[in-house]
């Protein structure tokens, strides 16, 4: 009867707690929750900043698997009134299975402020990159923040075959255009950047010939590195501002103006 | 016509019958060396017959969840002297969900139940099952080495094969032999299982709740013999 009562006790407490419990496969892409959140997050942003002559953005990257971390990262952002959105510039995971996704974005979902993340070379792994579409959307992709535009670019060329065209030039030449009235300045972010290990590096000038081509572009903003870096990479003035990991504990800061000039600071959270 | 084919049939039969009566059923009138070597030949075929035996699954099993898919179908084999070894080979298959594809998963199971505890003659129970299993992917998209296009020691760990290890409990009913069909006794059991990614992923994290760090499955054994 002893006997008994423990199985059934023990069967019972797991079939409670069983909806959290019942996985399929790490890498199954079985997404509950938010989906779409980029452009959710987009037409918040887009409200917010209508209209604003300065528009303050902070950017984080490579979180990887520093939870914690990245929960002081929200709390940090969260007791501050005056950032208007925060860009996650990829590495949102480490392995590209599903629940990690879901994670990160619950973590993020915690800022007061919209935020929007890019995909990293992490994030491609496995199933990855489906995980990734189906929370945040399309992985190439920009909005518009006061009279800025935010070109936000794949260019984890080493994750793709050539079949997929990474970084897409068809996408950065749609952006000089497309809503053309609603922006007078530009700033690129992506999560490697030209000579980075898994950037396509035959078009690494190419590539950085083409961002200048978005109407008066500011910089542009990487991850993966890593480590804190700004660095004139193609000695023409526009600087590739490289944020830190997650564990540094670090994050940039960045205040861009209407009339095409910002700044930016390295704050520690 | 249908004549012609029975009588066909009736002397092709009594020629055979000749034929096998006098080659080798006539034990008297074959030399001793003969013998001997038929009857070794025979010992070594009952032997190899017995080996291919063995391969031969002693139960069915039926898994739901535990990461290795939505369902996970196969058999496998009791050993051990109280039988309380057992290893799996299962096929399962993960839903499509956000995805681009359906996919097959393979597991490889090995099983360990220390301890029966019989409530009656018809029910025990096995307080304890512990074990690891494999499970890989059988997708292109992942990879057990990380492929030659990357810079060396770029990923350290592989996509496709993941290593489980899970603690559960299990409830057998043997069926009395004039009613059995298939099986000589029917097991459900439960698992608590846990993945290398989630155990890394935990590393480090202090806030995570302990659900995400394990899965729970169900599953049901048929012992065929």
């Amino acid at each position: 009867m002893h006997i008994q009562r423990i199985t059934t006790t023990l069967l019972a407490a797991a079939v409670l707690t069983s909806c959290d419990l019942i996985d399929y496969h790490p890498y199954d892409v079985h997404i509950t929750g938010d989906t779409d959140v980029n452009a959710k997050n987009i037409a918040r942003i887009e409200a917010g900043c209508l209209n604003k002559q300065q528009v303050r953005v902070a950017v984080i990257g490579d979180s990887h698997r520093w939870y914690d971390e990245l929960k002081l990262f929200v709390k940090a952002i969260n007791r501050r009134d005056d950032i208007d959105f925060v860009i996650h510039d990829g590495d949102l995971s480490e392995y590209g299975y599903t629940q990690e996704f879901l994670w990160t974005r619950d973590c993020l979902n915690g800022l007061k402020i919209p935020y929007v993340a890019l995909i990293g070379n992490h994030d491609c792994l496995g199933t990855g990159r489906d995980a990734y579409r189906a929370v945040f959307g399309d992985t190439d992709f920009s909005f518009i923040a006061g009279r800025i535009k935010f070109v936000c670019l794949n260019t984890n060329a080493l994750e793709y075959d050539y079949s997929d065209p990474i970084p897409d030039f068809k996408f950065i030449e749609s952006q000089f255009t497309d809503r053309a009235d609603e922006f007078d300045s530009s700033v690129g972010v992506m999560h490697a950047r030209p000579g980075d290990d898994v950037f396509n590096n035959n078009v690494e000038i190419v590539f950085h010939r083409y961002m200048t081509q978005l109407p008066q572009l500011m910089c542009c903003i990487n991850g993966h590195g890593h480590s804190l870096k700004h660095d004139d990479l193609m000695g023409d003035g526009i600087i590739y501002h490289q944020t830190a990991s997650l564990d540094d504990r670090l994050y940039l800061l960045f205040t861009f103006n209407d009339d095409g000039t910002y700044s930016y600071e390295e704050v520690a959270f | 016509m249908k004549k012609l084919l029975f009588n066909l049939i009736c002397i092709f039969g009594t020629a055979f019958a000749t034929l096998a009566h006098n080659t080798g059923i006539d034990f008297d009138t074959i030399p001793s060396d003969s013998l001997q070597r038929l009857i070794r030949y025979e010992r070594r075929l009952t032997r190899m017959q017995e080996h291919w035996q063995r391969l031969i699954p002693s139960y069915g099993k039926i898994q739901y969840a535990g990461n290795m898919g939505f369902m996970s179908v196969g058999g496998g084999w009791s050993y051990g002297k109280n039988r309380q070894w057992e290893t799996d080979l299962l096929i399962g298959f993960i839903p499509k969900y956000e995805s681009d594809a359906a996919k097959v998963t393979l597991t490889l199971k090995q099983n360990f139940m220390p301890w029966k505890w019989h409530l009656n003659k018809q029910v025990f129970i096995e307080p304890l099952a512990c074990g690891l299993y494999l499970n890989t992917v059988l997708h292109n998209d992942f990879w057990v080495r990380q492929p030659d296009r990357y810079p060396k020691g770029y990923y350290w760990f592989s996509t496709r094969i993941r290593t489980n290890a899970y603690i559960g409990q299990r409830i057998t009913v043997k069926i009395p032999p004039h009613k059995r069909f298939f099986a000589k006794s029917v097991t459900l059991f439960y698992e608590i299982s846990t993945c290398d990614y989630y155990i890394l992923s935990h590393v480090g994290n202090s806030g995570y709740p302990l659900h995400e760090l394990i899965s729970l499955s169900f599953g049901l054994k048929m012992q065929l013999f």
